[in-house]
């Protein structure tokens, strides 16, 4: 996983208090709300210059840093974006 | 199904509460004549499985069964659809001991489920809970206030949303199941509302220790069984209510213009405009549910936001158009018909009840949902 991925997830995490965010960790549990998931799409595409698809926006996708990286990586694949 | 055909078991209901919708109405006293009958009948167990006791039925039973009991009373209709709700959770969620404990009970009609969701200030926002739920020598402490219980003084079990023990995040919300023995019980407020006064809807507080095995589903995870089963049968549930009550209202109107030919003057222009806008309002609804219903039943994932915009679509457009089908009902027959609270047609108490409809999860709260949801969904293609 990109470590940028969990950089750019951090400040949406009020659960975090300070601790290291590991790839399986529980993105809700870390205090990420559904609401906030447009603001993540942006910084992901501030970050690595790709869009997710619409039909990527599922609860599965947003569950952990490394299920959000692994839809992220797709789409740099697929786009040939050069992270 | 191996009893009588659904339409007579719901036709056993509707009668009786017909009998009582008046004086419910009037004293808002809860329907106990009409919660025997869905006992009686088997329809509490509406969606347990045979192979458990219960009718088997589909989530289209349920919804049809909601708007055939809406079309009498909408408090009742509300009753059955909220409990259905609940079952429909424990059968999705509960596991192993708990399902084994409750699936006969309900199945049986002896166990009336309420929901206990609310929280005050939180205006029935279901993904956060401030009460947290405590471990104490192995059994789960519950101490818990709600502004609003549909039923909470006749219910016998109650589905109970709390903080996830340890849970740091207010984002972590258990579901756990309480029988009312289990718990002590204080009536927190009256019930004097405008409308579905028989819903007896006060507030509660309830305390109690809970053995460790009565959470539905996993701890802090009430998340997911709002995406796959709370969210849809309570918007999907409540429209079909709100369009039985608007559609009754809509009928019996037809029986007094119908029954009062030679003194209505049925070629007036504007009667039936007025008509026809209610009755387009109610086929737009009737359509937006069967819909959904088909898209919840044959969606693997329905956390996709053009899912969820139809789901809560379904709510927002029932309570505007139901409500709106009604008010214009008023002013067709006006104010002998419409307005007079013993007119035959009803459509005063319609009103008063549907009134309640936008705040019923408020329209308001989900329209801030579904701005959010529409962002996401930069294609915009519809489920």
């Amino acid at each position: 996983m990109d470590p940028r991925m969990a950089e750019l997830l951090t400040p949406f995490l009020k659960f975090l208090n300070g601790r290291e965010l590991g790839p399986d960790d529980s993105l809700r549990e870390r205090g990420l709300d559904s609401m906030q998931s447009i603001n993540v799409l942006f910084e992901i595409e501030d970050v690595f210059g790709v869009s997710l698809p619409d039909e990527d926006i599922t609860d599965a996708t947003f569950a952990t840093p490394a299920t959000l990286w692994t839809a992220v990586s797709a789409q740099l694949e697929r786009q040939g974006v050069s992270s | 199904m191996t009893a009588a055909p659904l339409a007579e078991l719901v036709g056993r209901v509707t009668k009786v509460a017909e009998e009582h919708v008046r004086e419910a109405d009037e004293t808002a006293a809860f329907p106990v004549q009409a919660l025997d009958e869905l006992r009686a009948t088997g329809l509490l167990g509406l969606l347990v499985p045979a192979e458990d006791g219960g009718l088997g039925g589909s989530l289209a039973d349920v919804l049809e069964t909601s708007t055939e009991l809406g079309r009498v009373d909408m408090s009742v209709a509300m009753i059955f659809a909220m409990h259905c709700q609940q079952v429909a959770a424990v059968l999705a969620h509960a596991e192993g001991r708990l399902r084994a404990e409750l699936l006969p009970e309900i199945a049986a009609g002896r166990l009336y489920l309420g929901s206990v969701t609310t929280e005050a200030g939180k205006g029935g926002h279901l993904l956060t809970a401030e009460s947290a739920a405590a471990w104490s020598e192995g059994e789960l402490l519950v101490d818990r206030f709600a502004p609003v219980v549909t039923g909470g003084n006749h219910a016998d079990g109650f589905l109970i949303t709390l903080r996830a023990p340890d849970a740091e995040a207010d984002n972590q919300v258990s579901l756990v199941y309480a029988a009312r023995d289990q718990l002590e019980i204080e009536r927190a407020g009256g019930w004097q509302p405008l409308g579905m006064r028989a819903s007896d809807s006060g507030a509660l507080r309830l305390r109690g220790r809970l053995p460790a095995h009565q959470v539905v589903g996993r701890h802090g995870d009430f998340h997911t069984i709002v995406t796959t089963v709370f969210g849809p049968l309570a918007h999907l549930g409540w429209a079909s209510c709100w369009l039985g009550t608007a559609a009754g209202a809509l009928s019996r109107v037809i029986a007094s213009l119908r029954g009062s030919r030679g003194k209505t003057d049925l070629s007036s222009e504007l009667l039936m405009t007025r008509l026809s806008r209610a009755r387009q309002r109610l086929d737009t609804v009737h359509a937006l549910i069967g819909h959904a219903r088909h898209v919840v039943e044959t969606t693997a994932d329905l956390s996709v936001p053009k899912v969820q915009l139809l789901i809560n679509a379904v709510k927002i457009t029932a309570a505007e158009e139901c409500y709106r089908a009604v008010d214009e009902l008023v002013d067709a027959v006006g104010m002998r018909h419409g307005y007079l609270r013993d007119s035959p047609t009803r459509l005063e108490q319609s009103l008063r009840d549907l009134r309640s409809a936008v705040l019923n999860y408020s329209n308001d709260r989900l329209h801030l949902a579904d701005g959010r949801l529409t962002l996401l969904d930069q294609e915009v293609r519809f489920a």
